[in-house]
């Protein structure tokens, strides 16, 4: 099922949540809304399932307006955070619990409904655990009942409300993968909340960009990680050094250093700042002829493949990080306090004029 | 799960200190304020000998007597379960102006004296009283029947399944109605199925603190009851009416008699609330 979101504005009293949203998710596809607390994603899942209304806008479901129904007649599947499961119920009972509500005429007879929820404790690997209470069983086996109970009345749209913010970092990881692969094998189209940046771009086919009640980026992961639409979505998206420095006729000069900027050559001596990611750094031994930055190591962590390294700016004093592979590291025999030459490979410039960093 | 059977025994290896202390403090206390004057009850009514006392256990008037007291004080429970559920859920669930007042007016009923409850109560419900003459063209008299003494102990007895029912109404989380919502149920199953059965152990703790309490008001009920014997005498009555004629082996006797199957009662109460809720916890 296809879901459109057309001008949807929700405020708490004087606090705006959200202003005129509009997003069209596709059917079978798996979006990730994605942003820091506060930026109204969790308020917007709510209203596509909902459970708040919205102050204007309307939420369409494969053309049908769905903006005046009830929770009860959209048919969505909803995952809360905290499991939101029904305590004094077994697994088996609540899993059952959906198709047990339906009206006498819609509800499948006894041995439908038992064959149901074996398939789909089958299918979140909880079969010997039917009988247990949910506070016998650990957050991931909650996360995935309540993932079972949501799946019980064939939803045509999951919801999920940060599914995996409440588990440890291993069990989170297992149960991405599993949703991953439980969307790829069921034809669904899923909406899931996350402030967890590597989590949306390892599990979406789309991510949604949220801030501040309004929408920075949509874009597949690649795209919104690799081409930022602004420095929010650059900050957001991973680690970042931030070089201040000037434009003139698509040259910057960011201290010492002079770099070309093809996409700002009609600009005429403005202030700029440019982005940089910890593994576009390149690192030195030399000062070369092209100017690299001169700054002293500070710290090394150089544990996995990747060794990152805290260094500071000699000419301002400003803080870099760098990411370099641990081959690289063991060639240059890099030592904390030692003085090394860093040039980005890759960077992005904005022009500051409404953000202020 | 632990299945091994645990050993008898009373001191436990703990971390909390003090359970000498306290639990002395417990056994004593237990001692001095239930037990020694309840044993009295049974002490003084066993110079009876057992065939008196059964002579007075099952004659009409007692029977009559613990019918109307278990009966009213039994209604007045579930009258209480339903009401006090109801306004425990208003005040919990929405808010208005003037809540935290009618949150205040509930513990009332405990704070007044209960023979004013009474005074206050049979005026009002009298044939002539404000609220009993509107009942008296329709041929229901209130005050001086087991209906005036239901509506006694239900003011008496009022504020206990709110008070218990509250807290746990306000623990529930909201986001396992959404999620009932979610899945198609209505607002009703919602709350049969799901808010019913979390209160459940509240509910019943509120109805048997209602229901014990009933039982032994006296104050109020002796007003509104009338206290014709064999109709609407209650069983604390017949106990000081007995005492007042000196007859103090009968008094204690038919004292025994309600405290036994008050606390039958109550046991089964408890042994049900118990199992409310530990049913999931197993």
């Amino acid at each position: 099922m296809s879901i459109e979101i057309s001008n949807i504005t929700k405020s708490f009293d004087s606090f705006k949540a959200l202003s005129n949203i509009d997003l069209k998710i596709n059917t079978g596809e798996l979006v990730a809304l994605l942003g820091p607390s506060g930026s109204g994603k969790t308020t917007l899942l709510r209203i596509i399932a909902g459970l708040e209304t919205s102050d204007q806008g309307s939420i369409i479901f494969d053309g049908e307006d769905n903006t005046g129904k009830s929770t009860q007649d959209r048919k969505v599947g909803f995952v809360f955070q905290h499991y939101a499961l029904f305590k004094h119920m077994t697994v088996f009972e609540n899993i059952a619990f959906g198709l047990k509500v339906r009206p006498s005429k819609l509800r499948p007879g006894k041995e439908a409904i038992e064959k149901k929820v074996h398939e789909l404790l089958a299918l979140v690997k909880m079969e010997e655990l039917a009988k247990r209470y949910p506070a016998q069983l650990s957050g991931g086996q909650r996360q995935r009942i309540a993932l079972a109970r949501a799946l019980a009345v064939e939803p045509k749209v999951l919801l999920l409300d940060e599914p995996f913010g409440a588990l440890d970092a291993k069990v989170r990881k297992d149960l991405r993968r599993w949703l991953r692969k439980l969307h790829d094998e069921y034809p669904i189209t899923s909406v899931f909340v996350t402030h967890d940046q590597e989590e949306a771009l390892d599990v979406a086919d789309r991510i949604v960009i949220l801030n501040q009640g309004k929408i920075e980026q949509i874009g597949t992961p690649e795209e919104v990680y690799d081409n930022p639409a602004n420095p929010f979505v650059y900050n957001f998206l991973g680690n970042v050094n931030l070089f201040h420095g000037r434009v003139h006729n698509g040259k910057i000069e960011l201290g010492s250093l002079k770099l070309d900027a093809p996409e700002h050559t009609e600009t005429a001596d403005r202030n700029v700042v440019s982005y940089i990611r910890p593994h576009d750094m390149e690192i030195s031994l030399e000062a070369g002829e092209n100017g690299f930055i001169a700054a002293n190591i500070i710290f090394i962590r150089a544990v996995g493949p990747i060794v990152n390294l805290e260094m500071k700016r000699i000419d301002t004093g400003e803080y870099i990080e760098a990411e370099i592979s641990k081959e690289i590291y063991k060639k240059l025999m890099l030592r904390e306090k030692q003085t090394v030459y860093v040039k980005p490979k890759d960077f992005r410039v904005f022009i500051p004029e409404d953000y202020i960093i | 799960m632990n299945l091994a059977v645990k050993p008898l025994k009373f001191r436990q290896q703990s971390v909390i200190p003090g359970f000498g202390l306290t639990m002395g403090v417990t056994l004593f206390y237990i001692t001095l304020l239930v037990m020694i004057p309840v044993s009295m009850v049974f002490i003084n009514s066993s110079s009876l000998g057992l065939r008196s006392f059964w002579e007075i256990a099952t004659s009409e008037r007692v029977l009559a007597s613990l019918k109307i007291s278990f009966g009213t004080s039994f209604l007045a429970a579930l009258v209480n379960a339903v009401f006090g559920l109801l306004l425990a859920w208003v005040l919990e669930r929405y808010t208005f102006p003037g809540k935290k007042i009618i949150d205040g007016l509930i513990d009332l009923p405990f704070a007044l004296p209960t023979a004013v409850a009474g005074i206050s109560l049979t005026t009002l419900y009298s044939p002539n009283g404000w609220i009993g003459r509107l009942f008296e063209p329709l041929g229901i008299k209130i005050s001086y029947t087991p209906l005036g003494i239901t509506i006694a102990l239900v003011f008496i007895s009022f504020p206990f399944v709110v008070r218990t029912v509250q807290p746990v109404l306000h623990g529930i989380d909201t986001e396992v109605e959404e999620a009932a919502a979610c899945l198609g149920a209505s607002r009703f199953q919602a709350f049969r199925k799901i808010i019913i059965p979390e209160l459940l152990p509240a509910l019943i703790t509120g109805f048997a603190l209602s229901f014990a309490r009933a039982l032994g008001e006296y104050g109020s009920v002796v007003f509104i009851s009338g206290n014709m014997p064999m109709r609407t005498e209650i069983t604390p009555l017949l106990i000081r009416t007995k005492l007042e004629q000196y007859d103090y082996a009968g008094g204690t006797a038919v004292a025994a008699i309600m405290l036994i199957i008050s606390f039958l009662m109550l046991l089964v109460i408890n042994l049900f609330q118990l199992w409310a809720s530990n049913r999931h916890k197993t």
